[in-house]
């Protein structure tokens, strides 16, 4: 309790109020039901740490220094009152002092609000209504890759093995939203055959948005899993955000991964569908993955074709084959192709393996779904090791289904049965430890309270010939 | 939840690197593992002992804040109330706290030459590694000499001399060396470890030169000759009664050179090189690429002496192979080898909290092996008087 109070009093009080809005990318919603959850401010940055950027810095000093000034402003009153000056002073101007830690954070939110109306949402119509007309008038097709989960990957993998035999352009990292989209439009030089662009969603109507902007000819939908239901309403909801990309792109010219949730529902027979098995009439067969990649056949009734990646896991081979199949609809040939997927490879956080100590480690923090988590639990089954080790601190945002989907995963680890399990403590543990005793995991279990001092020292944790497998982060405000 | 004090630092040369082993190799693992209570227990370079949570953070020592903690602390006392209890005196503020296991990661004198598992086996505590006289033996040089050839097991040839000895018969001893040995020679102080005091000599300056240096640290010194053909080798061991060998590994160093303390600790890498690869690890190979045969005699040799000085819990063995002969050596025992030699360990498939798990279980094994021998006889000898 006293501790809780003497937080709100730290020289890191401010810094502590910049980063909470920083990590909840200045959403005032998240912002505020963090605000409101917090007891320590000295614990908030467990995590991650504050990141210095221009606005970040500008906002930290702006915190600090209003700060200051509210306990300026108390010194003087209370001197007033001593001095008679001002009746009473002593009390106002102690309350006035005291009350900075309450005031601030919310004041800074209504300051960042005013600033959004009046300064940056004009200043963004503009740069976003200039892109638009780029994306419409750019000479290039532009192909919208959406979905749940894997989008990076797949966007990545496209753009790979296109520029084998065309001029690509790709949106980078994992930026996927309206004003990201726009800043790289202004890097397009109009020479581009293709454009391959990542749509983020967090919530309805973000597909639609980033549609209305670029003017897809192409879309890729790469799955559908629960993520964002704080947001979406249901799962339903979700499907739909993903679908109304149908409005802006003709049926036959979007591709959609039926595997997965999108089993429920109902989708226009028009558009092309692809899973596991099979993709737009080819069939895919004799998987093999291991460390040094994943090998598979794909085939018709004209021709047998063998491939070879650099990505692993089974689940990635769906989108190899959609690639490599409409690499060939878009005019390149078979040896392009089969150069372009030796060349894909795992992306940083996605399913990207480094060696520890002799160790294997696939660093799949980015993932944040139900369906790569099962991904990942297959892998580890399909991969060699010593001695298995899998880490997660469970799924943010699954709304109502929080406790089902948490339970669901801990069966799915139980029946992958790594040797070790390391979950980190927070509100979806119970959950995953129900899940694992329900299907009698037998492994050695271990819940850790502090994410970093493990990831930190994971390298005293592993020895040769183990396989570590971490899946997904837990942002600090998320409980 | 069993308690366990990791006891470092200490009247020693070696004081810092038994502060890198307790912290990063023994510390950190042991809280990985979620299963114990890890309490920190720091001796200072002038031999007082303190208990804070801050002396398990490198960061106090690497800033220099040690200093000021340590003159903000109390030093604790030690009880042997039906084990070991630690206390920090009798404030308000005064903990007491009864200790299951102690790990005492210590290196040189004070530490792993028997003296604190002296005090250990008085208190009747369970703690790892190696009891008082198999330290006392191991961590003498010439002791541990002595014995391994009256057991039948080669070493290099060797002299010793006591420092009042030397004092006053400096020149005859000279003499004897030159007529005894042939050079090159080594000149050790017979109870150090981590290349401290050592000197590689080729001449009756370099010599007394190097007595002169080896007497500043110890008041025992051996001079041994070098082993031709030189392959020296060392082998990690943990286990009680039945010994598990990691890997064999080998330092990458050239017959001219050796590795003083510098070179193992800080720079990592042969002396006078320039890049900087981690302490004790960016060196050596891991296993020793060397023929079979050869492999399994040192190995088997290493394990030989680990039996013979009655090692337990953890132990490292040093080799010294005439590559040309295939004659194996033995050179030396170090009873708590810095950081564990975890990084050896780890490439054999044993992590660092696997390994500090499996030396808490052969504490706790030869605790209870020792708890079940009869202490007491009764006579009728006082009778008599």
């Amino acid at each position: 309790m006293i501790k809780n109070l003497f937080s709100l009093y730290t020289y890191r009080y401010p810094k502590n109020i910049a980063y909470m809005l920083q990590a909840s990318e200045y959403d005032a919603r998240n912002y505020l039901i963090w605000l409101s959850k917090t007891k320590n401010f000295n614990l908030v940055s467990r995590r991650k740490q504050f990141i210095k950027t221009k606005f970040s810095i500008l906002l930290y000093r702006f915190i600090a220094g209003g700060m200051l000034l509210q306990i300026l402003i108390g010194l003087i009153i209370i001197i007033l009152g001593f001095t008679n000056h001002f009746v009473g002073g002593q009390y106002y101007g102690l309350a006035i002092i005291l009350s900075y830690p309450v005031i601030w954070p919310y004041l800074i939110l209504i300051l960042i609000l005013v600033a959004k109306i009046l300064i940056i949402n004009p200043r963004d119509k503009i740069i976003l209504d200039k892109a638009e007309n780029i994306f419409k008038n750019h000479p290039g097709k532009i192909i919208a890759v959406l979905g749940s989960y894997g989008k990076t990957s797949m966007k990545e993998y496209l753009a790979i093995v296109l520029s084998e035999g065309k001029k690509v352009a790709v949106s980078p990292d994992n930026k996927n939203v309206a004003l990201s989209h726009a800043r790289f439009a202004q890097k397009l030089t109009g020479l581009e055959d293709y454009i391959v662009l990542e749509y983020g969603e967090g919530k309805n109507g973000d597909i639609a948005k980033l549609a209305k902007l670029t003017h897809p000819d192409f879309a890729i939908i790469t799955g559908l899993a629960p993520v964002h239901q704080n947001h979406y309403k249901s799962i339903k909801q979700q499907a739909d955000d993903l679908l109304s990309i149908e409005k802006y792109v003709d049926p036959t010219n979007i591709y959609l991964n039926s595997d997965t949730y999108f089993k429920d529902i109902k989708i226009n027979k028009e558009i092309n569908q692809f899973n596991d098995q099979s993709v737009l009439g080819f069939k895919i067969s004799n998987i093999l993955t291991d460390y040094s990649g994943t090998s598979f056949e794909l085939s018709n009734k004209k021709q047998t074709n063998n491939f070879k990646s650099k990505v692993i896991g089974r689940h990635q081979v769906k989108y190899l084959a959609l690639i490599i199949v409409i690499s060939e609809q878009l005019g390149l040939t078979l040896n392009q192709i089969k150069k372009g997927i030796a060349k894909t490879k795992a992306f940083p956080h996605r399913m990207e393996l480094s060696e520890l100590n002799g160790a294997m480690v696939i660093d799949d923090s980015y993932n944040g779904n139900i369906e790569g988590i099962k991904a990942g639990l297959n892998l580890i089954k399909d991969l060699k090791a010593k001695r298995k080790i899998y880490v997660t601190p469970g799924l943010v945002d699954q709304g109502k289904k929080t406790k089902d989907i948490h339970l669901e995963m801990g069966r799915y680890i139980a029946a992958a049965s790594p040797d070790i399990v390391v979950l980190m403590q927070n509100s979806t543990t119970e959950s995953i430890k129900k899940g694992l005793a329900e299907d009698n995991y037998a492994g050695q279990l271990i819940v850790e309270d502090n994410p970093l001092d493990f990831y930190n020292n994971l390298s005293i944790f592993v020895a040769k010939d183990d396989l570590v497998l971490m899946q997904n982060d837990w942002p600090d405000n998320y409980k | 939840m069993k308690k366990i004090l990791v006891i470092f630092g200490g009247r020693s040369v070696e004081h810092d690197v038994s502060i890198v082993t307790a912290i990063n190799s023994v510390i950190k693992p042991l809280r990985l593992t979620k299963k114990y209570q890890v309490e920190p227990l720091y001796i200072s370079k002038t031999g007082q002992w303190y208990w804070h949570e801050a002396l398990a953070d490198i960061e106090t020592y690497t800033s220099g804040k040690i200093n000021s903690l340590l003159k903000k602390l109390k030093p604790i006392s030690l009880k042997f109330d039906q084990g070991l209890v630690l206390s920090t005196g009798g404030s308000i503020s005064s903990r007491k706290l009864l200790i299951d296991v102690v790990f005492p990661a210590m290196h040189g004198t004070y530490g792993e030459d028997g003296d604190l598992m002296g005090l250990l086996e008085m208190a009747n505590v369970a703690y790892v590694g190696c009891d008082m006289p198999a330290s006392a033996i191991a961590m003498n040089k010439v002791l541990a000499k002595q014995l391994a050839v009256a057991n039948g097991i080669s070493t290099s040839n060797f002299l010793f001399y006591k420092n009042i000895n030397y004092k006053e018969n400096g020149q005859k001893i000279i003499n004897e060396i030159n007529t005894k040995l042939n050079w090159p020679l080594f000149v050790k102080p017979a109870h150090l470890g981590s290349s401290i005091g050592i000197s590689r000599v080729n001449n009756n300056q370099e010599l007394e030169n190097a007595l002169e240096l080896a007497f500043h640290y110890d008041d025992l010194v051996i001079v041994e000759e070098e082993v031709a053909n030189l392959i020296e080798v060392t082998l990690p061991i943990i286990g009680n009664d039945v010994p598990e060998p990691a890997y064999l590994e080998r330092p990458m160093l050239q017959q001219a050179d050796f590795f003083d303390f510098d070179t193992k600790y800080l720079r990592g890498q042969k002396k006078g090189s320039k890049s900087s690869l981690g302490a004790s690890e960016g060196y050596s190979q891991v296993p020793a690429d060397l023929p079979a045969k050869l492999y399994k005699s040192a190995e088997t040799l290493a394990l030989e002496v680990f039996k013979l000085f009655n090692l337990s819990g953890i132990a490292r063995v040093d080799l010294l192979i005439d590559s040309k002969k295939s004659i194996v050596y033995f050179n030396e025992i170090n009873p708590m080898p810095g950081s564990l030699y975890s990084h050896n360990f780890q490439k054999f498939g044993l992590s660092n909290v696997d390994l500090v798990e499996r030396l808490i279980f052969f504490a706790l094994e030869k605790y209870e092996q020792k708890n079940k021998l009869n202490s007491s006889f009764s006579t009728n000898y006082l009778k008599q008087f």
